[in-house]
């Protein structure tokens, strides 16, 4: 069989999206209520750093899975169309965020030539991941106006937040499923 | 207007939301947006959610950069406030009027998107009801043997996902054997028209938009 996307992957990749849509908006309350704890003491914005790797799972997980230039994109991206329909607040926002994050766990996995599928990748993940969300961000919440020290914050805890999420527990699910031989080696 | 058409349009405002930082830009937008939903007879329940839940990450970059920036710009914070609302309120107006199914369609034949993109997502989509179910049931037999598995527990992900890669292999299996072929070109039962009005009405809108940015503070 050539290599690429065919139609199972694609249906595959989609109810992953909607698994992990279906998972976090439990978790969708962790967000809003951090924000409005945060809120007083002037690190509101700290929210959507801390909840940034739940929303960023799909794609690492994609990467992993298939192991192919793109997966990881095209994970999150289908992620985030999937969100767009099952008609969370964003809209037709959501893809504008799939396309960022995408590419930035894309751009982890391409660092590794797609030959590496350790830890070392996990960390090329959240380094690229972290940069260009952050990137992203700095326009669309305008963090030029922020203090300094609450940049660093902000970044510090992004970081950690997508290596807790979209690096520690996707790797520990694909251990699993690699044990139980779903992923093809 | 044809919903790809109004899908781009919409992406294409956000983007520019979001490297400018035009006040009454945004205003104007917020205003043509809810005017375009109020004629499409959005709900009222829908509207008050969409409005009251954006309120609390609009209240947090308020709330920082007003009193606790180095700048205290009240300016650039409205703007922010403002950017957040132009973003759901036109990605309503794509969401709230057109059906995933008339938009995957639309995508499908006016942008030659593959159909094993269309159909893929579309079939997908449809197993919606069917994962909420198989989430619970996978969380209900966990608790039967005293274990609580969180939406953090990596056991409830692993399990979900094995079922959806069964799910994926027999969905696929059955498309094809019912004559579905990647690539192959194909006819429509629905054809989404994608007329001269249509582009019309894009085009118009885009340069008012630019019209705007340039005559507005």
């Amino acid at each position: 069989m050539k290599k690429g996307f065919h139609l199972r992957d694609i249906i595959l990749l989609a109810l992953i999206g909607i698994i992990f849509g279906v998972i976090y908006f439990a978790a969708a309350f962790v967000y809003n209520g951090l924000t409005l704890l945060l809120t007083p003491v002037g690190y509101g914005p700290l929210a959507n750093d801390i909840t940034m790797g739940i929303w960023c799972m799909a794609g690492p997980l994609a990467g992993f899975m298939f192991r192919l230039p793109g997966a990881s994109f095209l994970g999150e991206f289908l992620g985030a169309t999937v969100e767009m329909f099952l008609g969370d607040q964003w809209g037709a926002a959501n893809l504008i965020s799939g396309v960022v994050q995408g590419a930035g766990t894309e751009i982890g996995f391409t660092l590794t030539g797609y030959r590496i599928y350790n830890w070392l990748t996990v960390v090329l993940v959240t380094v690229a991941t972290t940069i260009v969300t952050f990137a992203w961000d700095w326009f669309r919440n305008g963090y030029s106006q922020f203090a300094v020290h609450m940049l660093v914050v902000m970044i510090i805890v992004r970081f950690v937040s997508i290596f807790l999420f979209a690096g520690v527990l996707n790797k520990l699910i694909i251990n699993m499923l690699t044990r139980a031989h779903v992923i093809r080696r | 207007m044809n919903p790809s058409l109004k899908l781009f349009l919409v992406l294409i405002v956000a983007l520019e939301a979001t490297f400018t930082s035009h006040l009454y830009v945004n205003l104007v937008i917020i205003a043509c947006a809810l005017a375009a939903l109020l004629y499409h007879r959005i709900g009222w329940r829908r509207l008050s959610w969409l409005v009251v839940i954006t309120l609390v990450p609009a209240a947090a970059l308020f709330v920082t950069i007003v009193f606790f920036s180095p700048a205290h710009n009240v300016h650039f914070a409205w703007v922010l406030v403002t950017r957040l609302y132009v973003y759901v309120l036109t990605g309503a107006t794509v969401s709230c009027t057109t059906s995933a199914l008339q938009l995957v369609q639309s995508l499908e034949q006016n942008c030659h998107l593959p159909s094993k993109f269309a159909y893929g997502i579309l079939a997908a989509l449809n197993l919606l009801p069917r994962i909420h179910q198989e989430v619970r049931i996978i969380r209900v037999a966990g608790q039967m043997r005293g274990i609580t598995l969180h939406w953090w527990s990596p056991r409830l992900y692993f399990k979900a996902i094995l079922v959806a890669s069964q799910w994926a292999d027999q969905l696929a299996q059955a498309m094809e054997s019912h004559g579905f072929v990647e690539g192959q070109s194909r006819t429509y039962a629905h054809r989404i028209p994608l007329a001269s009005r249509d582009w019309l009405t894009f085009a118009v809108l885009v340069v008012a938009l630019q019209a705007l940015m340039i005559a507005l503070p």
